[in-house]
């Protein structure tokens, strides 16, 4: 009794071997539960031990594991086989960024600029621990609970036509993130993000592809974040120009 | 707490960061509130292609279902366009806002997507001073004709 | 082009696209003004041309393409307008025909004002 068998076409690239990218094919045992994943690493195992690629908790939420398949960024512990099966899959690395070897990017680039918007709660003064905890309501976490599911997958940095073109662009994940902090109701750092945001290079880059929030597994909507950023700053900046008392941060 | 982390071998907050990452704090408490400002030329532009956006979304298809297509087919009451009724009507400054507002707005939405346009879609990297310049200035000239047009009426 | 290479990207550059025609209609009014000040005359050469075949289906495609703005407007502006009632959010449908409803009340308004005075 033959078992069913899918075929992977994967992107290669060793640089000690040359500069030139390749695609080899694997036929991997197929099951109706697997995963891309699963064949990545059925291949490493039993097939070619030299491929190289990134994964961890295998659930979708670590961010590890993104891929082009089938030209499409996703998770590949979150991409079935029997969406594709019986056709062939192309599993290559993300795009948009530069290749260290096989499915490997170097992701440098948007880590700078998760850095930049400084995605973590700012305060003039700390609270002291004698002091209790912060204390949030509900809807003081509605507020910025979508964006905070992000999981630094960078799959909508893939997706982002105007990434693809402005490397400069910050990027859908990084603005999303600076909107979850700055709507957190503990954080006093918004005006700083702001500037960060503010910048050609920043929130005005995009123009609404939507593309990224299509591609997001977490549902954080990266693309509506963009755009409330830009709704917000401009009020406030219009305010700013007719309305002399300015507020808090 | 200090000494505790000193005798674990950690370090503090502001030496993992290095002086550099400083939060550095506008003084917002000593500076006088009391104070206009500019807005930066892309909130215009964008709340221009904005404004442009619902203008454009609200107002434009029912006028273009009128003009274009309603008049010609004869489904308007014959005096609808008359000579007289309209000049009656844009004579009125009110309506001559609403007009200025109706051929403008779109302007300014073209402009800004057509600015962005030019540069991801068809590729122009650089020259952005001149692009924009090309794109807010005809819309801005298309403001100066309509206004001039408007005030002979 | 990337812009041609998936059907979303199609879609984005279609999008992107209508705003030509709205400020190709906008020509279109500034030349019906520009006709009302120069005098009866001009101003009824242009309701003649308003009325050639030609117009009308320069006008329908115009219409077609501003629709379909104001369709993809809306559902953007859905992603963005965001109408919290305590902790419940309205569904982006239900912003989207309200917006919708509020288009067919303009329209009815701007109609009301060409066929009664």
């Amino acid at each position: 009794m033959a078992e069913e068998t899918t075929t992977l076409r994967v992107a290669r690239y060793r640089p000690e071997r040359g500069p030139e990218a390749y695609v080899d094919e694997f036929d991997v045992p197929y099951r109706e539960d697997m995963v891309v994943l699963d064949a990545l690493n059925y291949i490493k195992d039993d097939l070619d031990g030299s491929l190289t690629y990134r994964w961890s908790c295998r659930m979708g939420v670590c961010g590890s594991c993104g891929m082009m398949v089938n030209g499409v960024p996703r998770l590949t512990c979150s991409t079935f086989l029997r969406e594709f099966h019986p056709k062939p899959v192309v599993v290559e690395p993300l795009e948009n960024f530069p290749v260290i070897r096989d499915l490997v990017v170097d992701i440098t680039d948007f880590l700078e600029k998760l850095r930049e918007v400084k995605p973590w709660v700012i305060r003039e003064e700390e609270k002291r621990v004698e002091d209790g905890e912060y204390l949030q309501t509900p809807e003081e976490i509605d507020r910025y609970k979508q964006f905070s599911m992000c999981i630094n997958c960078m799959l909508c940095y893939s997706a982002c036509p105007v990434y693809a073109q402005d490397p400069e662009f910050l990027g859908p994940a990084a603005i999303a993130l600076a909107r979850r902090y700055s709507l957190d109701s503990r954080d006093q750092g918004r005006s700083q993000r702001d500037e960060v945001l503010g910048v050609d290079t920043g929130i005005w880059d995009c123009t609404f592809v939507g593309e990224c929030s299509v591609v997001c597994p977490k549902d954080v909507d990266p693309a509506a974040a963009i755009q409330r950023t830009k709704v917000d700053t401009t009020t406030r900046g219009m305010l700013a120009a007719v309305w002399p008392f300015q507020g808090r941060t | 707490m200090q000494e505790r982390r000193k005798e674990t071998g950690g370090i503090s907050l502001d030496d993992a960061l290095g002086a550099s990452e400083k939060w550095d704090f506008e003084p917002k408490k000593k500076k006088p509130e009391l104070y206009l400002t500019i807005p930066p030329k892309e909130l215009v532009f964008w709340a221009l292609f904005s404004a442009g956006g619902m203008v454009t979304a609200f107002l434009i298809p029912i006028h273009v279902a009128i003009l274009g297509i309603a008049f010609a087919a004869g489904w308007l009451p014959d005096d609808a366009l008359s000579y007289e009724r309209v000049l009656d009507f844009a004579r009125h400054p009110l309506a001559k806002i609403y007009l200025g507002i109706l051929v403008v707005m779109p302007l300014y939405h073209w402009a800004h997507r057509f600015r962005y346009a030019v540069h991801h879609q068809l590729g122009v990297h650089g020259w952005k001073r001149l692009v924009a310049t090309f794109c807010y200035g005809t819309a801005t000239l298309g403001t100066a004709l309509t206004v001039w047009i408007l005030l002979r009426i | 082009m990337w812009w041609l290479r998936t059907k979303a990207y199609r879609r984005f550059a279609a999008r992107e696209a209508t705003s030509l025609f709205a400020a190709a209609f906008s020509l279109v009014l500034l030349l019906f003004l520009f006709g009302l000040s120069r005098g009866r005359q001009a101003y009824e050469g242009f309701l003649r041309w308003l009325e050639r075949p030609g117009t009308v289906v320069l006008s329908a495609v115009i219409l077609a393409a501003i629709l379909y703005h104001a369709g993809t407007w809306f559902r953007l502006t859905s992603h963005i307008l965001v109408v919290r009632l305590g902790r419940l959010v309205v569904p982006r449908k239900v912003v989207i025909s309200g917006l919708v409803a509020l288009w067919l009340l303009v329209s009815g308004l701007v109609l009301q004002l060409y066929a009664r005075f």
